[in-house]
């Protein structure tokens, strides 16, 4: 079903699933839409804003809940799960997916998984500390992996792919935005790199770059044509930092955290989390700003207070009418409990935004983002 | 027989790369001690009792001694609870609008240490009157800072 | 409202509005596990976040232990006299008995006070996280309320049995 706002900037809004969506993905021409749903990851054609996504594949290989799914620019499938594995999925010509596994050779549970820009090759982030760089093996016709461990000391969160293909930038639960070479031998060339303004050599899992947040790194993104990194952390702020370490940092406007991000443009950033609408920044000439809100809610929190104060203020006041009339008017209250007056309006997104991407762009500028929430939703928004 | 099956494997592994309570803190140039910080302290004294409240909680708020040991804080924060017991209720959200976003987030520092500690509890009217004004001008933002800066005062 | 009680209940809700943040986050420590990182004895010390401690006074106290996908709220609701202990110790225990029907509520409140809850991100993807604030903040107004009114009605007993029992020796 879509849902019916009033709010300009929700273009779609398609509730799929009952359970948290904590990862999705499109595929290159937008026709197929991947989500996870607890131990699932669902395939979903799309047909336009206005009609409901149908399901035509669940893949159920994994036994723990799913943490992230991306497709490549070729159409294959990847996801990941805390049951500590990840597999490749490859289309075939009936609909279906072929299953390889992959060898992480990880401990411990697989949190965040990305395509690089080519697609032969893919990066894995895990709470064992390890970042895993996964390609194909023609020989053993099998997905391996190498690891960059150091000096990685708590879960990753994120990673983002520069456009080269070769620099890795991750963040974590300890705080720290890391920049990694993930240069496979026979995979990239040194000409892909060439020039690059983060450093002249990239051996495999080389730190190129480092800096200390302190807060939870939710999301990172580059911006590659202007060599930006974008991340969002658990204290609630945007920042935005170059190879030369000139950092901006801006707050949410709400003040709580952010889950993701994504770059609009050179000088727009759209964030979104735990306040269950987009942000929109701009950079203007005095540095990265507050552009505006999508899809807000009148101040509700602000109006939930009051009425809450307000509410007792009168019930102190006729404390004591008649008995049996009291006693009713209790029962009425406990009846209403916990429900929400009709007009009262609501974001489209109930709960927490977890992943924002990109859904529709015209000459280098995104115009419309999709977001998936806790809440079960797929939102996709206008700019 | 032992019981091996309890040993923690991970503690021998060099690379498992744990963090204690000891690494979270960020690491500071300078150690700040107590008599390094003392004539700060008899400044706040000195402005709050000559009533000049303002200029008291804006000097208690600013760069306060993240790197000092616990007694230092300790005799830091009795100072800078006097001066918040100091300020008239009317004037609280004046002295915190005059005060910048960095100065709220140490501000609400001083507060919820204050509220966990025996001193500042007997306090705890004026130290929630202090909390009720600042999240009425700045929101959530402040506690949400707190939640994940891991400098203490 | 009485005059303290609001802000003390405002600051209660900006903290939990705050601390309620939580992830869905897999055990580093144990394979293929995932629990509420504050209950466990935990040797990844980034995982714990900053406790807040919200006081009234000495007798009513809030805490707040959040981490990254999990938070415990402790109360400590006032006992004014030794029936109000026991009133609030009856009360909490009837509670905690029932614990699997209030899905947030802890069977044992932590030491030092009434009463616990833990919030985890189950929790809070299956609830709006408003509503869960809401829940705790009218539970901290109706707990007083709840308390005082069974000492009351406890006093207004006692006092009845005691005219009847003393009755009997009036000629």
């Amino acid at each position: 079903m879509s849902f019916q706002t009033t709010d300009k900037s929700v273009l779609a809004a398609f509730k799929l699933v009952k359970a948290p969506i904590y990862s999705h993905c499109f595929s290159n021409d937008r026709s197929l839409l991947a989500i996870t749903c607890e131990t699932d990851c669902l395939i979903y054609r799309m047909n336009g804003a206005n009609a409901n996504p149908k399901l035509v594949a669940t893949l159920s290989n994994h036994d723990k809940t799913i943490t992230a799914v991306d497709i490549s620019i070729h159409g294959r499938i990847v996801t990941c799960s805390q049951d500590r594995n990840a597999y490749v999925w490859e289309p075939l010509s009936d609909g279906t997916y072929k299953p390889t596994l992959v060898l992480l050779r990880i401990n411990r549970a697989a949190t965040c998984v990305t395509w690089a820009p080519n697609g032969y090759k893919f990066a894995v982030g895990s709470s064992a500390r390890i970042i895993a760089v996964c390609y194909y093996e023609q020989e053993n016709n099998w997905w391996v992996s190498k690891h960059i461990k150091k000096p990685i000391k708590s879960t990753i969160n994120c990673l983002s792919w520069h456009a080269n293909g070769v620099l890795l930038a991750s963040g974590g639960t300890d705080g720290y935005v890391r920049v990694f070479s993930g240069f496979i031998k026979g995979l990239d060339t040194k000409e892909a790199v060439a020039g690059s303004v983060w450093g002249t050599k990239f051996p495999f899992g080389s730190l190129v770059n480092e800096r200390y947040h302190g807060a939870y790194v939710h999301d990172v993104k580059w911006r590659s044509n202007i060599e930006k990194i974008a991340y969002v952390a658990h204290d609630g702020t945007l920042n935005i930092f170059d190879s030369q370490n000139d950092l901006q940092s801006v707050n949410a406007p709400d003040g709580l955290p952010f889950k993701a991000l994504v770059w609009i443009n050179d000088h727009e950033i759209i964030c979104a989390g735990y306040s269950c609408h987009p942000v929109l920044f701009a950079e203007a000439a005095q540095g990265w700003k507050f552009a505006k809100n999508l899809d807000k809610v009148a101040d509700s929190n602000q109006a939930q207070i009051s009425t809450h104060t307000t509410g007792t203020s009168v019930e102190d006041e006729d404390e004591n009418p008649t008995f049996g009339m009291s006693a009713l008017k209790k029962f009425k209250e406990l009846d209403l409990k916990g429900k929400v007056s009709a007009n009262v309006k609501e974001s489209a997104h109930e709960n927490a935004i977890s992943e924002l991407a990109s859904f529709a762009e015209s000459s280098g500028q995104v115009t419309q983002v999709s977001s998936s929430g806790l809440d079960g939703k797929i939102v996709i928004y206008t700019i | 027989m032992s019981d091996w099956r309890r040993i923690d494997i991970d503690a021998f592994d060099p690379e498992s790369g744990r963090l204690t309570a000891q690494d979270l803190i960020p690491p500071y140039t300078t150690v700040v001690t107590l008599a390094d910080l003392q004539p700060k302290i008899s400044q706040l004294r000195s402005l709050s009792s000559s009533g000049d409240v303002n200029s008291a909680i804006n000097l208690a708020t600013t760069d306060p001694p993240y790197s000092a040991d616990e007694n230092t804080k300790a005799e830091y924060f009795r100072a800078v609870l006097d001066t918040l017991k100091q300020v008239r209720q009317a004037d609280i959200t004046n002295i915190v609008k005059s005060l910048d976003s960095k100065q709220h987030d140490v501000l609400i520092k001083f507060l919820y240490k204050g509220m966990s500690i025996p001193e500042g509890q007997k306090q705890g009217g004026i130290l929630l009157t202090w909390f009720e004004k600042l999240t009425q001008i700045a929101g959530v933002t402040p506690v949400v800072h707190y939640l994940s800066d891991r400098n203490t005062v | 409202m009485s005059q303290s009680l609001r802000p003390y209940l405002t600051a209660v809700r900006y903290s939990l509005e705050a601390a309620l943040t939580l992830s869905n986050f897999s055990s580093q420590e144990v394979e293929r596990h995932n629990r509420p990182e504050v209950e466990v004895p935990n040797q990844s010390a980034e995982l714990l976040l900053q406790p807040m401690h919200i006081s009234r006074n000495e007798h009513e106290q809030v805490l707040i232990e959040p981490s990254i996908n999990s938070i415990r709220v402790s109360l400590k609701v006032k006992q004014a006299d030794e029936i109000e202990q026991i009133l609030v110790h009856k009360f909490t225990r009837f509670l905690e008995q029932r614990a699997e029907s209030f899905y947030i509520l802890r069977r044992v409140p932590i030491q030092g006070y009434s009463i616990s809850f833990l919030i985890t991100n189950k929790h809070t993807e299956s609830m709006k996280t408003g509503k869960l604030v809401d829940f705790i903040i009218e539970f901290m107004e109706e707990v007083d309320k709840e308390i005082s009114e069974m000492k009351l009605f406890l006093n207004a007993r006692a006092r009845f049995v005691a005219e009847a029992y003393l009755g009997e020796f009036v000629y």
